[in-house]
């Protein structure tokens, strides 16, 4: 029960992160990328780059900010899903000479509304 | 921000500058990173300095923070560099202004922003002293140990509010008033009185001489005789450390964090009893980042080794270098390491298993392989570098009766003032010389200027080492013990009766 809307909650973000990045002039690649390793909230175009994107969301700040969610093993999970994205999706990627990671991390106020959105870029 | 703040490392006793770069960025993705060859200690100083900034309320920053301790192919260990860190952090977000001055930070911090003693402050301060850096911020509980070295300002930190306000302007931390060495080194009462050991006048006598001269002593008798008691009595008759001495403990003390918190100098001569389970590493020093052993711990004090035969075999030859060279030199992976071990070998030990080989009273119940077997422990070079061999008898329990009156023994106050005359006399004669305070310290070279012997002594001595075969060591050492018994006699010159005395002790009886 509670994890469904805890992934409602996350959907929401990815939308929001996918909204900001376009308008930063990102193009869309995939969103909610899965296979057996894991999965990747967002790959996108940043002119030459293929990034991939963590996108983390969190209501109030009563537990953390969304920065110290994104730890060293989480950064490693994302980096090996990638890495088999680009072996897996030899096709798609073939026009790509650089590859990033980025964060995105959105805190928003209990009535759902945005207190901040913060993109960070080539976290590796 | 970069902000660079001074420190120090250590490898043994040797210190060296350490530079905690600290750099907050704008950029980038919010995280918490130390370089430079951390250890583990290291490595949690991020949770400590994050925490105690906030809760000094004051805000931690939520930006790259790099932490670089220079030079980085040294190893760093220990809880010390959470105070710089932490100065580092609050300076590059502009919570306090550093001074232009060079200052060393030192400490380790608690969750709640207060200093906890630290292990190693007065080797900062020494450092300090030698680099002529004037200011040192250290945690108030260790900051004694610190106010003993002369032209430093020494600043005891509570917390880092009490810092913030500082730097500030706002309130001064006063810095302590130095303290001068030879008040500290007053007299302190023993514990344990030699008036309380009955009869065993002769071992009395060679602990007397022993403790006059640092010499090694080996004790050897039937249990329940009183060698215990007697080695443990002899705390109470050791001569006060002199002011130099007392530098060069304190220095082992700190390093090994031996200090109790708001203690200053190592006052009394240490008196070391580690149990014969003691591994090598315990007793010689060691591990991958060299940490002193027992036998540096008793640096100019007493190593006493109850049951000595049950230590291991490999701890007991080990002594060998440290007990002739008075030092030992630890190589491991980091690096090389050499600490002071001038050490007096206070050793006791049964005859046999069962205890009673040579006891008038009870029979020995060992086989002579057995006898072999456990005297084997005591090697012969171990024994050749012990100046003081002693038989100590059983004692008549007739004459201990609760009910019979007491011929009470000298006390061990009247004893340790004719030791400390002793060593006065030769700290006068080693004045000139350095790492030398006792007649035992002397290198051989040294003899013949400080130990002259009378000719009828001369030919005495002649005569004994042709009688008992004595090795070239036993020879200088009987010499320097004959010393010591003149100094203890207030004679200039080593006569014939001193050196009579010393070879009572130097031959050892046989079975």
């Amino acid at each position: 029960m509670y994890k469904k809307e805890n992934y409602n909650k996350g959907k929401g973000g990815e939308e929001m992160a996918r909204e900001f990045l376009l308008k930063k002039g990102f193009e869309l690649v995939e969103s909610n990328y899965e296979n057996v390793i894991g999965e990747i909230d967002l790959i996108m175009i940043d002119k030459d780059f293929l990034v991939f994107i963590e996108v983390k969301l969190k209501i109030g700040d009563r537990f953390g900010i969304p920065e110290d969610m994104i730890d060293k093993r989480k950064l490693s999970k994302v980096k090996r899903v990638a890495e088999s994205y680009l072996v897996l999706e030899k096709k798609k990627v073939k026009k790509f000479k650089k590859y990033r990671i980025d964060a995105v991390c959105i805190v928003l106020n209990q009535d759902q509304t945005i207190q901040r959105i913060t993109h960070y870029e080539n976290i590796y | 921000m970069l902000i660079k703040i001074l420190s120090m490392a250590n490898i043994g006793l040797k210190t060296e500058n350490v530079e905690v770069e600290v750099n907050v960025a704008d950029k980038g993705f919010p995280g918490f990173g130390i370089v430079g060859l951390a250890g583990k200690s290291v490595e949690e100083t991020k949770e400590r300095v994050k925490t105690a900034i906030i809760n000094s309320d004051i805000e931690f920053p939520t930006a790259k923070i790099t932490v670089n301790l220079a030079p980085a192919d040294v190893a760093k260990d220990g809880s010390a560099y959470d105070l710089p860190v932490a100065i580092g952090i609050m300076a590059a977000i502009g919570e306090l202004n550093l001074p232009k001055d060079k200052a060393y930070f030192y400490g380790e911090l608690s969750l709640d922003g207060s200093l906890h003693h630290t292990r190693g402050v007065f080797l900062l301060a020494l450092l300090a002293k030698e680099e002529g850096v004037k200011n040192i911020f250290v945690p108030r509980m260790s900051a004694n140990e610190a106010s003993v070295i002369e032209n430093i300002n020494v600043y005891p930190v509570d917390n880092l509010k009490s810092l913030v306000r500082h730097f500030n302007g706002e309130k001064f931390i006063e810095p302590l008033k130095p303290v001068n060495v030879a008040e500290i080194l007053s007299d302190i009462t023993p514990e344990f009185d030699f008036s309380e050991v009955l009869g065993q006048q002769q071992a009395k006598r060679a602990l007397e001489i022993a403790a006059a001269g640092g010499h090694n002593i080996f004790m050897m008798g039937p249990p329940g005789s009183g060698k215990t008691m007697l080695a443990r009595a002899m705390a109470g008759i050791l001569p006060n450390l002199t002011e130099k001495e007392s530098l060069e403990v304190t220095k082992i003390y700190s390093l090994t964090g031996n200090i109790p918190p708001g203690g200053s100098l190592v006052r009394q001569r240490p008196f070391r009893g580690p149990h014969h389970t003691t591994s090598q590493i315990g007793l010689i020093g060691g591990s991958s980042n060299p940490k002193p052993g027992e036998i540096s711990l008793a640096h100019r004090g007493v190593l006493f080794l109850d049951e000595f035969p049950e230590f291991g075999r490999n701890s007991i030859e080990a002594l060998r270098q440290p007990l002739e060279d008075g030092y030992v030199c630890i190589s491991r992976a980091l690096g090389s390491v050499t600490f002071p071990a001038q050490f007096m070998l206070v050793a006791a030990s049964n005859p046999c298993p069962c205890g009673h080989l040579g006891d008038p009273k009870k029979e020995c119940k060992c086989s002579g392989y057995q006898i072999l077997n456990y005297q084997k422990k005591m090697s012969g070079p171990i024994m050749d570098r012990i100046d003081l061999h002693l038989t100590v008898p059983a004692v008549d329990v007739n004459n201990l009766m609760i009910d019979k009156e007491k011929v009470s023994g000298e006390k061990s106050i009247d004893i340790k003032k004719r030791i400390n005359e002793a060593r006065k006399i030769q700290s006068e004669r080693f004045k000139k010389l350095v790492h030398i305070h006792s007649n035992s310290d002397m290198k051989n070279s040294h003899l013949k200027e400080f130990a002259k012997l009378s000719d009828e002594a001369n030919l005495l001595l002649k005569q004994a080492v042709n009688k008992f075969s004595l090795s070239a060591r036993s020879y200088f050492r009987l010499i320097k013990v004959s010393r010591t018994i003149a100094d203890l006699d207030k004679s200039d010159i080593i006569k014939k009766f001193h050196v009579a005395e010393a070879l009572q002790y130097r031959v050892r009886g046989e079975n």
